[in-house]
């Protein structure tokens, strides 16, 4: 068995799809068109119920339509018909695995061997309309012994006055056709909802056919004679007879949603719903998919005049998030979209955003036992994610102020980065008799006593460098080679003990080459002696002091 | 009258239903701070406390060493945050003092031109840090933000941070140069080195002198601060020439 879902007044329903389900319920009782074409003359497009029933006609002119009053025009828009179709679809991917996205608002369901799983035919139409209700389509369902015989009946009786419920005047929930009743059945429907052309229908109109029934019971050779192999199929589509497999969806590797304002906004609120809602249908993907996002990416373009444009102002604005653990929680992603964006300021207003997902399969197992108490992975990134908003995201060297120290593989002073930090990453075994690097690291100190700083059992106390960042410049007496006083903190200190010059280079052969001279001293200071790290930069020659041994 | 006072109860305790409940601070577990005479003396640093570690800015006093060892332990058991608000901690230093550098997130604060100066960024990450959990032991390294500056934190905030960490299973230290926290922390530490000593060109161990100047543990470790006098550590923590292991007064 087949069953199509089928979408009436597509553009409209698609236009209300970004709205509110309250704005959408109410909107559906209110005068709607939607209007297409040059915007010097824009005509009808296509109209809700509401708006037929006032009169409003497909064709008519803005200009006509503004002289009845009271009805709400909206502007067609291509991308949300793309979407409200993409959202059809993957609807559709709740009840079967193959599907075919038949036509601009219609989808044809194989639900072959479906039958234990979805119950009765009419308590299963039921279920399927009211989770489209849910997902904001009101919706057709029909379901035939083939493919073309569902979509014509989903398609014929949804326009059709005998579909429509005779208490409520609704339109019923779906229309289900035996084997074998096919041609019975759509007979009484109208020829123009056939796949024909204008000029074929224009023929059957001047021979008096103008339903099913009366196109059926003409002989097969005679329309054959007379309109060809595309009358004899169409025939056979009246009949019912017409058999084919589904020319299924392929899967997509792409998660994207992308939405264009009508007008450009401003504001961080407009761009939050809407984001929101972008990131709801994700969301809604990936779980149908059985994957959850690994990464998002998310890319603001933005309404730069041209005339007005600067040379630091871009049309995209680009940021995407590597999550530690894939997720399909979209308070998650929506929660690091947002803390992202209110630290972000646009030189112009947004026009249009786009939301890329790179899925992966969901983390199905957990953590062992043997783990340290660590912070949740998921609300982790939110925490991170509010940090940079407190700190920034990176110094001006481009190094991040949130994350995990990392060492550098080399002897200059100073070397480190900043990792991304996640709960997952770090192993639970810790490694501390080697560093990872394959050079002997530099020692912080020169300590009279070799002791093995990596030992498991920390029993030595090891003292730490406090480095100022940046160095802070100063001016040093020398007596001979030694330095006598250091000016720090604007005033000269005098140093009581010095050990120096410890010289190191490197780099030499690219830009960034370093030569330093490094002297430990003991200078004196009110509070008592202080341990100072001071050095020699012989590329400047300039005086500095890197930090306090504390 | 005895009859009276249990339906008064009952009826309170049916609106307020914590009402007459005694609040229990909870068993106080601690982490070692890796420094053997520290350990022995004060067990560590205390778990669902605040716990400040003081000494002078300007003077190798050897708080940062304390604080890095203390961290090296945490990061062998627990994750850990180090909050550093003037941007000072040294990797390179942190991982030979035997830090597991993986399990240590890094806040640097006032690294990039943001709106809030580097104390109040510090103070507002820790707040984030303790809402979010799952932290062991989170470190809030002062040093170098002047004394007046950290001083006008106001006693609400320091009640609050300790309020706040008794509901967690974690350790919240404080760095800086001196104690401003009053009775809101669980243990404070004031930290000296005596003056260190070249032999040639090498630089000999700093000799740490740790004052206890404030306590809270199970067992009353400490009866000398009733009477007014702080309990000074009786060895140089890392003294290694036995010339210099003479006893602190």
């Amino acid at each position: 068995m087949f069953a199509c879902f089928y979408i009436p007044d597509f553009a409209v329903q698609a236009a209300l799809l970004p709205e509110l389900a309250e704005t959408r319920t109410s909107l559906r009782t209110t005068p709607l068109a939607i209007l297409d074409g040059p915007a010097s003359l824009p005509r009808v497009f296509a109209t809700n119920r509401a708006a037929r029933r006032a009169g409003i006609q497909t064709g008519m002119t803005k200009l006509q339509v503004e002289t009845y009053g009271g009805v709400l025009l909206r502007k067609r828009s291509i991308a949300l018909e793309d979407s409200a179709q993409s959202a059809l679809v993957n609807f559709a991917g709740r009840f079967s695995p193959r599907v075919e996205s038949a036509s601009a608002g219609a989808a044809i369901l194989d639900l072959a061997g479906m039958e234990k799983l979805l119950g009765a035919w009419p308590g299963a139409m039921r279920e399927m309309t009211a989770q489209a209700a849910e997902v904001g389509f009101e919706l057709r369902v029909a379901v035939a012994a083939n493919p073309d015989t569902a979509f014509l009946a989903a398609r014929g009786f949804s326009t059709d006055a005998s579909s429509r419920s005779p208490r409520s005047g609704s339109i019923r929930a779906g229309v289900f056709i035996s084997p074998g009743e096919e041609a019975a059945r759509l007979s009484s429907l109208r020829v123009d909802v056939l796949p024909v052309s204008p000029e074929m229908l224009a023929i059957l109109n001047s021979w008096g056919v103008h339903t099913f029934q009366s196109l059926a019971a003409l002989p097969a050779v005679a329309i054959v004679e007379r309109l060809g192999q595309e009358g004899l199929y169409l025939q056979k589509l009246a009949r019912g007879e017409v058999s084919r497999p589904l020319l299924t969806v392929e899967e997509k590797a792409e998660f994207t949603a992308d939405f264009e304002f009508d007008d450009p906004v401003e504001t961080l609120e407009s761009m939050f719903f809407i984001l929101n809602r972008m990131l709801e249908e994700l969301c809604l993907k990936l779980l149908n998919a059985a994957l959850a996002a690994q990464e998002l990416r998310l890319t603001v373009f933005l309404e730069v005049r041209h005339l007005q444009r600067s040379e630091n102002e871009q049309e995209l604005y680009r940021h995407e998030w590597k999550l530690p653990v894939p997720t399909q929680d979209r308070n998650l992603l929506f929660g690091l979209v947002r803390l992202h964006l209110e630290k972000v300021t646009f030189s112009a207003p947004v026009r249009r955003l786009t939301l890329e997902v790179i899925p992966v399969k969901p983390r199905v197992a957990q953590e062992d036992f043997f783990a340290p108490p660590a912070p949740e992975a998921e609300k982790l990134e939110i925490t991170l994610e509010r940090l940079r908003g407190v700190v920034g995201s990176a110094d001006e060297a481009g190094i991040a102020c949130v994350g995990a120290p990392n060492l550098v593989d080399t002897h200059k002073p100073g070397s480190f980065t900043v990792k991304h930090f996640s709960s997952l990453n770090a192993p639970h075994q810790i490694q501390h008799q080697q560093p990872e690097r394959s050079k002997p690291m530099r020692k912080t100190h020169r300590l009279a006593e070799s002791k093995d700083l990596y030992s498991s059992q920390i029993s030595n106390f090891a003292i730490t460098l406090r480095v100022f960042r940046p160095a802070l410049e100063t001016s040093v007496e020398l007596t001979g080679a030694t330095p006598h006083f250091v000016r720090l903190w604007s005033r000269h200190r005098r140093v009581l003990a010095a050990s120096g010059p410890w010289a190191s280079s490197g780099d030499w052969w690219n830009p960034s080459v370093w030569w330093r001279e490094e002297w430990d001293v003991a200078l004196k200071t009110p509070a008592g002696p202080g341990f100072y790290r001071i050095y020699r930069d012989r590329m400047r020659d300039r005086w500095f002091v890197e930090g306090i041994f504390d | 009258m005895q009859l009276k006072a249990e339906v008064l109860r009952a009826q309170i305790e049916e609106k307020l239903p914590c009402a007459f409940t005694v609040y229990r601070r909870p068993e106080q577990s601690t982490i070692a701070t890796g420094i053997a005479q520290i350990d022995n003396e004060v067990q560590g640093v205390p778990l669902h406390a605040l716990t400040e570690i003081c000494g002078s800015d300007m003077a190798s006093s050897g708080k940062t060493s304390v604080l890095t060892s203390l961290l090296a332990q945490a990061t062998r058991e627990h994750f850990c945050a180090l909050v550093d608000a003037r941007d000072s901690f040294d990797p390179v230093s942190g991982h030979a003092a035997g830090i597991y550098l993986p399990r240590l997130l890094w806040v640097r604060c006032g690294t990039n031109r943001m709106k809030l100066p580097p104390l109040e960024q510090a103070f507002k990450v820790a707040d984030i840090l303790l809402q979010s959990g799952g932290f062991g032991l989170i470190a809030v390294n002062l040093s170098g933000i002047p004394e007046r500056v950290v001083r006008r934190i106001p006693l609400s905030t320091w009640f609050r941070f300790s309020r706040v960490i008794e509901k967690f299973s974690a350790a919240l230290v404080f760095v800086g140069e001196e104690p401003h926290a009053t009775s809101c922390a669980g243990l404070v530490l004031r930290v000296a080195s005596e003056p260190a000593v070249f032999s040639g060109n090498l630089m000999m161990p700093l000799k740490l002198k740790v004052e206890v100047v404030r306590g809270r543990g199970k067992r009353p470790a400490y009866p000398e601060r009733y009477a007014g006098y702080a309990k000074k550590l009786p060895e140089g923590v890392g003294a290694s020439l036995s010339a210099q292991s003479a006893q602190w007064a």
